[in-house]
């Protein structure tokens, strides 16, 4: 680790100040093992160049612009910025601490109408260390609403540093929950969460048609709206089910109400791929949540992301499991999705379920999820495998903003780590990122 | 925090539901967390002074022969068939610090015998070429909750982690409530995780008594106890007792209470404690002090505290915050008695010198933090400065997400210490999951780290035990094969598995 001691002094006076991507002046990242366009083809000693937010140059040979500020990556990994599609980034700061908790509604008239994005705090003070640690998208979903089975209108979130919003597209989609925890609130059967979710569909509709509804009405008219949007297909239905029996529901509830359906946890999807394929619904999954742990889980297995891929289903990820959702949101993202790769899924479609494969799933490929000429420079450069745990992001952009390598996190390890003082600046805070890929000893044979 | 908790898995709504709620996974970690065990170590008290070295438990001598807090020997283990194996071309991490490339590691008769790169094929010894392969002893965890919340985590309500229904359920042991075919064993076997330490849950202030078990398949908990390994008693501070009893207008309802009803139990323990070593020194012939013509009356719970006193149980304290740690300690020395680990302990890096000093380990997560208010300051270094301030210090799991990968538990501490510019070996990092945990635990003389005489648990890897690709492809527990990732129709199935659909073929 001696290049911490020599790189700093090097990186400033070859370099100077490191490059922000801040104004409009270009930044051109070179040398780097270059994962482009959305089959992720990888590319040796590429360069990526982009000005003023977007990605303007890509590829083996590409010019460099006058006057661009050149970050060199040799060695190193460059991938997009990824996507974790199931967290409550910029809902909490401690998930177990109301005040700092904005993800649940607990009364109130509204249920399906629940809409997040009037919480999300861009000084949450989790999204500086999940930026850093590659993350620079995410869907940033409600936990519950005082109607069940819904939860709520989700967002997607994109973390630019120092931006004043964190919205990147509202209501991508209504949550809602069946299983057994849905079970539990809804009346202690499966099949009251369809039973609800059916009525209050067959309500906005008889709202929407103009007529009465029989019997006693239970949705707000926001409420109405918002189905009215699932109704028509302009917002997906997300619906949490992880037993092979509810994903069949969800199924014939689709096809029954016409709806855009999003499964979401589906340890037990592999045993539905070839329908959940044949019918284009995408699922959204941990790879760690592999086991036997609940009853709506008895069928879960390590190869669930592998299994899904193989027979054409559609597939992001999220890592949700225990608390490795928000806090470490990046970590447990990357890591997550090397186990996938360990259990059968190609490299390269893990690396799609974190990056254009939710794009595409939650609508953002206009913009995101694939490094090509024109989409926003969403970027990281790693240290090596992006999988590994042992690799380390060592830039991350957000529309070309450069993310702070400062965070709460280190400046509470500097205070407490002796001889942090004198250990000098990160040498990743240079531009001379490729020192550091060839002189570390890289992901483990 | 526990209140809610029970709340969400109930279907009633907590005061915080969360994103927890709406996730079976998620309430599952949160339950066990809740649950999980922190065990004050008791030490030897003054008369009874048999202070136990740096990070070791403290073993029975005679100063308490009789007395009524010792267990006994319960243990039906048995060494499951050994073979006679000689590795090659492995790459060895010994657990110990050491690592050999090309190397040669040699099991006969569920025993280490030799490790080198020279040594000869004796007769009649099955030779396996493991080149690629990384070699590492069985994985040790201090901190699980296997067989005593037995998967799937919903199927009791509640399950039998915690006897929450006093603040001192000191007489309660986790071998009552452990359930031997929790299909977990199996999946912890295939990540290689061989020796385990379960522990009842943090929702009281003295939670009871812990179980070292050996991850081989087993009908009762008699079967997979390590015979010798000494008992834990567990203990908690901080939010998750005063929350559970807090909520319910009971004592304690804060942190000062959780002290105070500790130091009550203590001083009634010290005395019981006093009471018995005088009449068991009238026994033996000695003077007796006091009046010790009877056996004083037995009572469970001051049994357990007064073996923390005699230094024959070992205290494992559930503490997050450096002040509930301290607290610890004063009480420690107030009453005359050793702990040997804090755990999760997230805290820990900013009272590193306290440990070391007090001999005390920190049983910790890699990078949890920041999902309750007593997590806020946790440190994904916190591992790594410990190690680096020379206090003994180990990785646990506490949950089954974390306990299936402790291989990268221990890659990611040291990933972070590296990054903080701290000098960490792999060789170094693999003793947070191997030998730490077994001196922790009272086995260390016997299991963690691959050396002559050693029982044989060992995990062969497909490749770097710290790479997300790699996965146990033999998992030796005293020296028979119990885990092979190949084998044909997989993994050995719990009762519980058979006709379950995990194990349907794929369509």
């Amino acid at each position: 680790m001696t290049y911490r001691r020599v790189l700093p002094a090097l990186a400033v006076l070859l370099f100077g100040a490191p490059a922000t991507g801040q104004a409009g002046e270009p930044v051109a990242i070179v040398g780097a093992t270059v994962f482009a366009g959305e089959s992720m083809t990888r590319f040796e000693g590429a360069t990526v160049v982009f000005q003023g937010g977007r990605i303007v140059a890509v590829g083996p040979g590409a010019a460099l612009p006058r006057g661009a500020r050149i970050v060199q990556a040799a060695g190193c990994w460059l991938t997009p910025g990824l996507m974790s599609s199931d967290t409550s980034l910029g809902l909490t700061d401690m998930a177990w601490v109301p005040p700092a908790a904005d993800h649940t509604l607990d009364s109130g008239p509204f249920g399906p109408a629940f809409d997040i994005r009037y919480a999300l705090n861009p000084d949450a003070v989790l999204l500086p260390q999940v930026r850093a640690d590659g993350l620079t998208r995410a869907i940033s979903s409600p936990g519950r609403s005082p109607l069940p089975p819904f939860a709520g209108l989700g967002a997607a979130i994109r973390l630019v540093p120092g931006a004043d919003d964190l919205l990147d597209r509202p209501q991508v989609a209504l949550f809602v929950r069946a299983g057994a925890a849905a079970a539990a609130e809804a009346g202690g059967t499966r099949a009251a969460p369809w039973l609800l979710l059916r009525a209050a569909l067959d309500e906005a509709r008889t709202v929407l048609a103009g007529r009465t509804p029989a019997g006693e009405r239970r949705l707000s008219a926001a409420d109405v709206e918002a189905l009215r949007l699932v109704l028509e297909r302009s917002v997906p239905l997300a619906i949490h089910a992880s037993r092979a029996a509810d994903i069949r529901e969800a199924l014939r509830l689709k096809d029954d109400y016409g709806l855009s359906v999003i499964v979401m946890g589906g340890e037990e999807a592999w045993r539905v791929a070839s329908r959940l394929a044949a019918e284009d619904v995408p699922v959204v999954l941990d790879p760690t949540s592999d086991a036997l742990t609940s009853f709506d889980t008895l069928g879960a297995r390590p190869d669930n992301a592998a299994l899904l891929q193989r027979a054409g289903v559609r597939i992001a990820f999220a890592a949700y499991v225990g608390f490795r959702g928000d806090f470490d949101g990046g970590v447990a993202l990357r890591e997550a999705s090397g186990y996938a790769v360990a259990a059968g899924l190609p490299w390269d479609e893990a690396l799609r379920a974190i990056t254009i494969s939710p794009a595409q799933i939650w609508g953002l490929d206009g913009h995101y999820g694939a490094i090509r000429v024109g989409a926003d420079a969403d970027l990281v450069v790693w240290s090596g495998d992006p999988f590994e745990v042992t690799t380390e992001a060592l830039a991350v952009f957000v529309r070309g903003v450069r993310v702070p390598r400062v965070t709460r996190q280190s400046l509470l390890r500097d205070r407490y780590l002796p001889g942090a003082a004198t250990r000098g600046v990160d040498p990743a805070d240079g531009d001379a990122l490729g020192m550091l890929c060839t002189a570390r000893p890289g992901p483990p044979d | 925090m526990r209140a809610w908790l029970e709340a969400g898995l109930s279907g009633d709504r907590g005061p915080n539901p969360g994103s927890a709620a709406r996730r079976a996974p998620i309430l599952i970690a949160l339950l066990a967390l809740l649950c999980s065990a922190f065990s004050l170590q008791g030490c030897a008290a003054p008369s009874a002074a048999r202070p136990a070295p740096h990070g070791e438990a403290p073993r029975a001598d005679a100063t308490s022969r009789g007395a009524p807090w010792l267990a006994g020997e319960r243990s039906r283990y048995r060494p499951p068939s050994a073979e006679d194996v000689l590795f090659i071309n492995a790459t060895l991490l010994d657990g110990a610090g050491g690592r050999m490339d090309k190397g040669r590691l040699l099991l006969r008769g569920g025993v280490i015998v030799a490790l080198g790169t020279e040594l000869a094929v004796p007769p009649g010894v099955q030779v396996v070429d493991a080149a690629g392969r990384w070699i590492t002893p069985g994985i040790v965890d201090a901190h699980s909750h296997a067989g005593v919340i037995a998967a799937p985590f919903d199927i009791e309500q509640p399950n039998d982690v915690n006897e929450s229904t006093d603040i001192n359920t000191a007489h309660v042991w986790a071998e009552h409530s452990f359930q031997a075919q929790d299909p977990s064993f199996g999946r912890l076997l295939a990540a290689g995780v061989t020796s385990l330490q379960v522990l009842p849950g943090s929702s009281n202030l003295f939670g009871g008594r812990s179980v070292v078990v050996r991850n081989i398949p087993g009908r009762t908990v008699y079967e997979m106890m390590i015979p010798g390994a000494p008992q834990g008693l567990k203990m908690a501070c901080g939010s998750n007792p005063k929350g559970h009893y807090g909520a319910k207008g009971s004592f304690p309802a804060s942190r000062m209470g959780v002290v105070a009803g500790q130091r009550e139990a203590w001083l009634r323990a010290q005395q019981y404690h006093d009471d018995w070593q005088a009449w068991l020194a009238g026994e033996r012939g000695r003077p007796a002090r006091g009046n010790a013509a009877q056996p004083p009356a037995r009572d469970l719970r001051l049994d357990t505290l007064a073996g923390v006193l005699a230094g024959d149980i070992t205290v494992h304290a559930h503490c997050y915050r450096a002040d509930d740690m301290a607290h610890m300690i004063e009480m420690a020395r107030e009453f005359g008695f050793r702990i040997a680990a804090f755990h999760h302990a997230v805290e820990a890096y900013k009272i590193a010198g306290l440990l070391v000093n007090a001999g005390i380990c920190a049983a910790v997560w890699s990078d949890w933090s920041m999902f309750k208010a007593e997590a806020v300051d946790g440190l994904r270094e916190n591992a790594a400065i410990l190690d680096h301030a020379g206090a003994c210090v180990m990785l646990h799991s506490d949950v089954r997400g974390v306990g299936v990968r402790m291989n990268i538990e221990a890659a990611k501490a040291m990933t972070y210490g590296r990054r903080a510019g701290l000098d960490i070996s792999e060789e170094h990092a693999i003793r947070w999951i191997t030998s730490e945990p077994a001196k922790l635990l009272g086995i260390g003389d016997r299991i963690g780290t691959l050396a002559p005489g050693m029982e044989a648990d060992l995990v062969v890897w497909s490749g770097h035990p710290f790479s997300v690709y790699s996965r146990p492809e033999r998992v030796y527990v005293h020296g028979a094969l119990l885990y092979q990732h190949d084998a044909p129709g997989g993994a050995r199935a719990a009762d519980f598995e058979l006709g379950q659909p995990a194990r349907e073929p794929v369509p």
